[in-house]
């Protein structure tokens, strides 16, 4: 009932190769234990834990190509994997673009495994959510949220010679403080260990920032200059990965990059790139073929610079593959996984204290795409919506919903925080700074 | 599978839980993906293992593992309620559930045809098939077609008694086209978006769609909203299909009748609702012409079952009646709040979920209305179909919507189409402004197999009959 080490997935990876019948073939074992302890109305009220290992298999003839995946390892049910990809395979019609598997390119595998976070079991979140439960209760707030840990382990096989494997660990947490008065506060934690999570610093600030916005006022719709805290900015940031950096959104015309390389596009503040290598990360460093995940400028002070690639795409458009592959077979492209934006030379306090009058936003909720290629976006705020009046926050405000380009936000941004955190968001985890940004556009209120 | 799921049950009763239950699920999917005539997915899986429940020392815990074996589920009890008393470190009031009658039996969904036993070549050749239709339209630069086959066997055991066996299969399938054009990117879909419309039930589903016949019609639309007037700023009386109403009835009813958001269980992470347990009874969510049943009945819906993942036997039940507010969606746990016995809404995203609150299929029950008399009795309005985006609030009440396509209604006709329409609202105003649903003639059961909830993430199967209704001084063209 463990899950497998990197030795043990790059062994069984490379057996499901040797397995199967086909001109060439790669495989993906995936083998993990996820923990999770939820509370609610300060008491725990949920407390998992799953362990499971998938092997997926990829099987390629000449040109064609057919996917099987599997999480029973014994050696029949392996057999009737392997064969199940090769007779997709066969039904495939040939598909010339095709480049075939990539080859094998040295891969920096640094260990990013937390020991602390294999200790983290159930007593010690529990620990962890009586920590943060106790500074709330105290001050008869509610919380809710959820401690939790998840240990992964990657390894990747082709008949090519590709064989890598990597361990990863993170550790999340987070916190929702709620009052009888109409407050809610938020603060959230992830990084690779238990290590760096202060559960009572955590409550405390959820239930501070709960008690701070009580009585929540009225706004009236309109275009208001925005300080958003960093969640708030990694929704953005995430739904732009999501809608622009893949090669395959620039090729269709879909992306806003799409025809503006070598373009200013966005403010000279910004600078994004995805770099899966930065000492901060803790994520994998390589993508789903194997591929060394190459650090890419998407945009350097405002300006389009690249796209993320994979193999297919890559030889399809004659660029460098920079290692973005998604889990064949991938209907979506390449996508960046490890987005990041560069930090600026303010605090957060700084931001408020040069806004007259503007919205400050703790964090979005519920986001989705209105209008692809300017990425506009609508959402509500939640958690810690406040007025800026004279370079203070003043008013809490009831949640408000947005409908806004975010490449239009991104283009008018006038301060970057020199704090930045990591948050895990839809597409792996990024790390981003807090904004103040100009014209954002409320256009309508919670009832 | 009953000797292993007993083992589970045993050994946590052993070790002092005093309930317990545990599921194994075997599960198989297919999927195939066409794009732009290029095959980019063939894709089969499937997922095989056991998870235990327990309640012990008041507390829930949880184990699963995807080793299915008498000694694995031994451990597995005996984990769960190891993690059942570190529960209890930070407990509340010691879990208590509401009856419900042991079950040893078992229940079948429809299929004529095994979809896993249609050819592979079969499935492309259809896909490939629609694709070429769209591709007609020199406008349409990207085309999508899409069929996926799902089948699951569960077993279910508890420590009261109940063995439950249960197998179903979902088929579905759908085709978009991409209009795209200097910066705008415009979409057509059938016969829904976001992966086309889901039943239970074999190929015959897929084959019913008739993609390829209704490909051009699709290729032709999303070719025309290049050239459509963007749907103008305003309040106006708006129009919606059954399948945007579908997912409407989903975000702003289905999702805020969930009795454990609306306790707070999912506060921290999709919200909580705007319902409270006093409104029951009380709250006017809707007009008079808003009822809205709940209902694992419905046949061939993938909301239906035998048994939900507690062993509750599939019922319907009305969430609204005439536009107040008389049901929650609810588990055992639950529907103790309400003083009520589980309407059997809990269902699990496989082995290595838990059970979680989740829609059957919550429908907009049918009104009178023809869709031809309703555009003619409307003098000024809009009429959108099928969605592009969705959004709410963290308490269910300020919503979001944009579709795919619109027409203005002028003097009760529909006349010129509009792109990218949207609306926006706050629910129980919106509800309360139908004034018209049309007739069953127009009801339409609409699978969606991509709700999400819960942590981890879990994706459920779901469903919502509607038909086209008209809801008064909608605020649309947002932002526009």
């Amino acid at each position: 009932m463990n899950w497998l080490s990197t030795d043990q997935a790059r062994e069984l990876a490379a057996r499901v190769v040797a397995l199967t019948s086909a001109d060439a073939a790669e495989v993906i074992v995936t083998s993990g234990e996820d923990s999770l302890t939820r509370f609610a109305e300060n008491r725990i009220h949920q407390n998992v834990t799953e362990t499971d290992t998938r092997v997926s298999v990829r099987a390629v003839l000449g040109d064609r190509q057919g996917v099987a995946s599997t999480n029973r390892l014994d050696d029949d049910a392996l057999a009737s994997c392997c064969a199940a990809a090769v007779a997709a395979a066969s039904a495939a019609p040939a598909d010339p673009d095709f480049p075939g598997l990539p080859a094998p390119v040295p891969v920096e595998t640094p260990t990013r495994a937390a020991a602390g976070a294999r200790e983290f079991g159930p007593e010690q979140r529990a620990d962890a959510v009586g920590a943060i439960v106790g500074q709330c209760s105290s001050r008869l707030i509610q919380a809710a949220g959820g401690v939790a840990s998840n240990l992964k382990t990657l390894a990747i096989a082709n008949s090519l010679g590709v064989d890598v494997g990597m361990e990863t660990t993170s550790v999340r947490a987070t916190v929702l403080a709620l009052t009888d008065r109409g407050g809610s506060g938020w603060a959230s934690f992830h990084g690779p260990d238990p290590n760096g999570l202060a559960a009572d610093a955590l409550g405390d600030e959820a239930a501070t920032l709960a008690r701070r916005s009580e009585y929540p006022t009225d706004l009236d719709p309109g275009t208001y200059t925005v300080v958003l805290a960093p969640e708030a900015v990694a929704d953005i940031v995430d739904f732009l990965g999501y809608l622009g950096f893949s090669v395959r959104a620039f090729e269709e015309g879909r992306s806003f990059l799409s025809g503006h390389l070598g373009e200013r596009v966005l403010s000279e503040l910004v600078t994004i790139t995805d770099d899966a290598l930065d000492p901060e990360a803790f994520g994998l460093t390589f993508d789903y073929e194997g591929m060394p995940k190459r650090r890419v400028p998407l945009i350097e002070r405002g300006v389009a610079n690249g796209v993320v690639t994979d193999s297919y795409w890559a030889a399809r458009t004659g660029r460098e593959n920079t290692g973005h592959a998604l889990p064949a077979p991938n209907p979506y492209g390449p996508l960046g996984l490890d987005v990041q934006m560069a930090p600026g030379d303010s605090t957060i306090d700084e931001l408020i204290r040069s806004v007259e009058h503007g919205i400050y936003v703790t964090r979005f909720h519920y986001v989705n795409v209105e209008d692809p290629v300017p990425a506009t976006l609508t959402g509500m705020t939640r958690d810690g919506t406040f007025l800026i009046e004279d370079g203070a926050l003043t008013a809490p405000l009831k949640n408000q919903r947005f409908t806004q380009s975010a490449v239009a936000a991104l283009d008018s941004v006038r301060g970057v925080t020199r704090q930045r955190a990591f948050f895990d968001v839809m597409l792996g985890a990024v790390l981003v700074p807090g904004l103040l940004i100009d014209g954002w556009e409320f256009t309508g209120q919670t009832g | 599978m009953r000797d292993v799921v007993f083992a589970a049950i045993d050994a946590a009763l052993l070790v002092g839980a005093h309930y317990a239950d545990a599921r194994i699920v075997d599960s198989r999917e297919e999927q195939v993906s066409v794009a732009n005539g290029r095959v980019e997915a063939i894709e089969s899986g499937e997922s095989f293992g056991i998870g235990v429940r327990v309640i012990a020392d008041g507390s829930w815990g949880f184990a699963s593992s995807a080793e299915v074996s008498i000694a694995s589920a031994e451990l597995l009890g005996r984990m769960a309620v190891e993690v059942a008393r570190s529960s209890a470190r930070v407990a509340g009031t010691p879990i208590s559930l509401a009856e419900v009658d042991a079950h040893d039996t078992q229940w079948s969904g429809p299929c004529q045809i095994d979809p896993f036993s249609v050819s592979l070549e079969d499935k492309i050749a259809l896909l490939l098939s629609a694709d070429e239709a769209m591709r007609e339209e020199k406008a349409v630069k990207l085309t999508k077609a899409h069929l996926g086959f799902f089948r699951v066997h569960t077993y279910f055991g508890s420590s009261e008694g109940s063995y439950i066996e249960q197998n179903h299969t979902e088929s579905g399938g759908g085709i978009s086209a991409l209009a795209i054009a200097e910066g705008e990117v415009l979409t057509r879909s059938y016969p829904n978006s976001h992966g086309g419309n889901w039943l239970q039930g074999g190929f015959e589903v897929v084959r019913g769609f008739d993609l390829p016949g209704e490909a051009p019609r699709v290729a032709e639309e999303a070719a025309a909203l290049l050239t459509a007037a963007p749907c103008p700023s305003g309040v106006t009386d708006l129009i919606i299909d059954g399948s945007q109403l579908g997912l409407q009835v989903h975000e702003s009813i289905g999702h805020p009748a969930e009795l454990d958001r609306v306790l707070g269980d999912e506060a921290a992470f999709a919200g909580t609702s705007f319902l409270g347990v006093t409104d029951l009874g009380q709250l006017r969510y809707g007009s008079d012409h808003v009822t809205v049943t709940a209902d694992a009945t419905v046949p061939g819906s993938i909301g239906s079952f035998g048994f939900d993942d507690e062993g509750v036997p599939a019922q319907r039940d009305h969430l609204i009646t005439r536009g107040t507010l008389t049901g929650f969606l609810t588990s055992r746990e639950s529907a103790r709040a309400i003083s009520r016995t589980s309407n059997g809404s809990m269902r699990a995203d496989g082995w290595n979920r838990i059970p979680l609150i989740r829609m059957t299929t919550v429908s907009l029950e049918p009104g009178e209305w023809s869709l031809d008399d309703l555009i003619a009795d409307t003098d000024d309005g809009l009429y959108v179909e099928t969605n592009n985006s969705w959004s709410i609030d963290d308490k269910r009440l300020n919503f979001q919507f944009a579709c795919e396509i619109g027409w203005e209604i002028k003097n009760g006709e529909r006349t010129r189409m509009v792109k990218n329409p949207n609306y926006t609202g706050i629910t129980p105003k919106f509800w309360n402004s139908c004034d018209a649903v049309c007739s069953r003639d127009h009801w339409q059961v609409w699978g969606l197999p991509n709700c999400g909830k819960g942590e981890p993430i879990q994706i459920a199967h779901v469903a919502h009959g509607a038909a086209p209704a008209r809801f008064r001084g909608v605020r649309v063209g947002v932002g526009r």
